[in-house]
């Protein structure tokens, strides 16, 4: 209230004075950002474990970003796409056997105590390698973690390690957690990942079952005059269909990660006082995979693959699953992604003539029901458009003559019965491009990987050659050489089909008129959001 | 007058028999009029009713056509029904007269299984034995029928201890007749007609049980059903709403059909006692 009558203010003085220069001082007034205020977002699922440096996962960081920080986030303008939090500045040696991180001064933990480089040594070396789901590739080299002062820390690795790899995974693989909390005890058990402490510019405050979280202003924030929110509120929608309503009904101001599904869009667009933020979810790309068992010796024949990939019309996929919302893909790595993709690869036009010669060819011909096999098709669970894309796969399926059978399991089943399992033929999965190949994408079709490691390469894949060019990149330091790798691998899985990249999309924000400072960045949702702010 | 006539000379038997007969018309000619995969692609997605002569319930958000799934969705949903209530009869039948006729220990045990199968809470158990065994439509049947066959039991069991004291009950005893014959063959026939009077009130929750888990993602999803087309169309209640309120009027029709038929048959049969 206070607020709206100093601007009324301010209006009328400046009015009085000078009429003319009155247009300029209002309009500056209501683009600086103003202090205070609650932010109530939708939350569509409720993760037990609030801690990010274990589970390095969109679901954790969308509340977590907010009280635990990483070295570096993502950045649409920063030098290697990359702003500092936790580290001002990194480096690299040019033997790849170490990383140097200076870290910010002045930084407190929640519970008042100094954030240090012993903090981080602890991070890395107890909670990143070992327990991390990413970390624990990306870290798998390295040794210690030296401390000569309290704001530096030198990363040193067993085995060269590319700098820009550890560069790449700063933003999600990186949040610091404090050791004085973290060193007695079972850390998988420790009360803290219910309730983290960390030093963003939010304080985890409590968790409703079923309701809300609540996370409150850290008044000892080291970034200056921030946050602006005194408060942001997740509240618990886990339909759908009532994220839109809620924020029409302006019991929410945020919806992020697509809450409002994708068909509600056109209409909640014309709604006066929303908008639709395409924005913000560069960093994030899911892709939307056909996962292949190559134990099933029909699928193990290259041609039958080619068929598949032939029979998709990913142009409809991206028109009537995602409503326009995606891409179409034409690899391993998405097309949005400035390193490292490459449009240089076979492509695979649809066409079902020559899918179905394709399959004539590998000797399936169609019996006397049309059909020439069948196959089980597990499509994941998670998003409304894996599944759609499951019903839309097996007619495509059937067009060439294939009988794929549904199977649908919840999310716990699915991961079972793919991962640990391998009960199935083809699954539909959305795996998630990390701004580097080797975070989580390599993985997908390196063979070795032990039974039960979700997201990774369970259908029994093996191709020598790229296990070996997954191997060179891996401790191929220069970065020029080591992107020509990675579209050299690109190359690779889209000529011999470990599996079939269909799409890629990101997310949708809707948020109403009053948020500021919305999508700026490439991780925008899952990052600390201490510059966004309410307008009164 | 004859029983049909009487059937037919109440107002809700015959609206209810029109209901049931038009719904069996649509569930036998599916595959006449939409021959093919009623799953299959067959235009523009998110077409609105009444907009093209081809596709008059318009199309889903893939562009299947509504009109093909409704019919291909009866099917599932009477053959569902029908199935299992057959099975709770049939269970229910056997599982009441055993108790009924032999009595003692065996009625206790009979008695106190179908007790605590009553106090489970017939939708928990099916949605329970789905999720653990796997959906597809037989284990769907079988969920089912592991929640409704305690009515019938009960009943059963309660016309049982009223017929074995029966006459023609001592009569084949005494002729030697084996007790399991007698159950059978003697008791159970006479037990039935009110056994089967709950058969319009187990099909029509069948049929609401089987929507419901399809609606939870339950169901088999290489089939098309009610349940499963209004869980479809609730991603886009909003923008394409007829995706699911077609689907629920069929449901809402269906049930009230069985019922009232159900009801009919009822009265009928109940007038005839009367006037017998």
């Amino acid at each position: 209230m206070s607020e709206i009558t100093i601007s009324r203010r301010t209006v009328l003085a400046g009015s009085a004075l000078l009429l003319g220069s009155t247009a300029l001082p209002t309009i500056g007034w209501a683009q600086s950002p103003k202090k205070g205020g609650r932010l109530v977002v939708a939350a569509d699922s409720e993760p037990r474990n609030l801690n990010p440096a274990i589970v390095a996962s969109n679901g954790v960081f969308f509340i977590s970003s907010k009280i635990v920080e990483p070295l570096a986030e993502a950045s649409f303008e920063g030098k290697d796409g990359l702003d500092p939090r936790l580290a001002t500045s990194w480096e690299g040696a040019a033997d790849g056997l170490s990383v140097t991180f200076k870290l910010r001064e002045g930084v407190k933990w929640h519970d008042g105590k100094p954030f240090t480089s012993a903090d981080v040594a602890f991070s890395a070396l107890q909670i990143w390698k070992p327990l991390q789901n990413l970390g624990r590739t990306v870290f798998k080299d390295l040794e210690a973690v030296d401390t000569p002062d309290e704001l530096t820390a030198v990363f040193k690795f067993a085995k060269p390690t590319p700098f820009q790899l550890i560069r790449n995974a700063l933003p999600a693989l990186s949040s610091v957690v404090p050791k004085h909390v973290y060193e007695t005890g079972k850390i998988e058990e420790n009360p803290a990942n219910n309730a983290p402490v960390g030093t963003g510019p939010f304080k985890f405050a409590e968790h409703k079952s079923g309701e809300y979280y609540r996370l409150e202003k850290n008044a000892d924030y080291w970034g200056k005059d921030q946050p602006y929110l005194d408060e942001i509120i997740y509240q618990v929608l886990p339909d759908r269909t009532s994220a839109a309503s809620a924020l029409e009904a302006e019991e929410i101001q945020l919806a992020a990660f697509s809450a409002v599904p994708l068909a509600d869009l056109d209409r909640i667009s014309k709604v006066p006082g929303l908008k639709v933020i395409t924005k913000g979810y560069e960093g994030l790309t899911y892709q939307l995979v056909v996962e292949i068992n190559h134990r099933r010796k029909e699928l193990a024949d290259l041609k039958v693959r080619q068929a598949i990939a032939h029979a998709i019309d990913k142009d409809f996929v991206v028109k009537t699953v995602f409503l326009g919302y995606a891409a179409t893909a034409t690899g391993p790595v998405p097309k949005n992604d400035p390193q490292f993709y490459t449009a240089d690869v076979p492509t695979y036009t649809f066409d079902v003539a020559k899918a179905n010669a394709l399959l004539d060819e590998a000797g399936y011909s169609r019996g006397d029901d049309g059909k020439r096999f069948s196959l089980k098709l597990l499509p994941a669970p998670y998003f409304n458009e894996t599944k759609q894309f499951g019903d839309y796969l097996r007619q495509a399926l059937a067009a060439i003559g294939i009988d794929a059978q549904l199977v649908n399991n919840d999310s716990a089943a699915h991961i079972k019965a793919v991962y640990t399992d391998h009960a199935f033929d083809l699954a539909v999965g959305p795996p998630v491009f990390r701004g580097d190949p080797a975070i989580s994408t390599t993985i997908l079709v390196q063979s070795g990987i032990p039974d039960g490691v979700p997201f990774s390469n369970q259908g029994g894949y093996k191709n020598d050659e790229l296990d070996a060019l997954i191997a060179k990149a891996s401790e191929t330091l220069d970065p020029a050489a080591r992107t020509e790798l990675y579209k050299e691998f690109q190359k690779k899985v889209a000529a011999d089909l470990p599996l079939i990249n269909v799409a890629e999309w990101s997310f949708i924000s809707v948020a109403r008129d009053t948020v500021g400072n919305v999508a700026n960045n490439p991780r925008w949702a899952v990052s600390n959001w201490a510059d966004t702010w309410l307008e009164a | 007058m004859s029983p049909l006539r009487r059937f037919l000379l109440t107002p809700e038997a015959i609206a209810g028999a029109i209901i049931l007969l038009a719904l069996f018309a649509m569930a036998l000619s599916a595959s006449l009029f939409f021959p093919g995969d009623p799953q299959a692609i067959a235009g523009p997605a998110l077409l609105p009713p009444f907009q093209h002569w081809s596709l008059p319930l318009g199309t889903d958000r893939l562009g299947r056509d509504v009109q093909a799934e409704l019919f291909h969705g009866a099917r599932t949903s009477l053959a569902v029904g029908l199935a299992a209530a057959a099975a709770a009869l049939a269970v229910g039948a056997i599982v009441g007269t055993l108790a009924g006729f032999a009595g003692g220990v065996v009625d206790e045990v009979l008695m106190r299984v179908t007790d605590a199968f009553q106090t489970v809470p017939s939708f928990l158990l099916a949605l329970a034995f789905v999720s653990i065994v796997g959906p597809s439509l037989g284990v769907v049947v079988a969920a089912i029928a592991l929640g409704a066959w305690t009515g019938p039991a009960r009943v059963a069991r309660a016309e049982v201890l009223s017929i074995r004291e029966r006459d023609f009950v001592a009569g084949a005893r005494v002729i030697g007749m084996h007790p399991l014959e007698i159950a059978f063959r003697e008791v159970l026939p006479n037990a039935l007609p009110p056994v089967l009077a709950l058969s319009s009130v187990i099909v029509a929750a069948a049929i609401l049980t089987e929507a419901a888990l399809s609606f939870l993602g339950l169901g088999d999803p290489n089939r098309v059903t009610w349940g499963g087309m209004i869980a479809e169309g609730r991603a886009v209640l909003r923008t394409a709403p007829f995706l699911s309120i077609i689907p629920g009027i069929a449901l809402v029709l269906t049930v009230l059909g069985v019922y009232l038929a159900g009801e009919g048959v009822v009265e009928t049969t109940a007038v005839r006692r009367s006037l017998s």
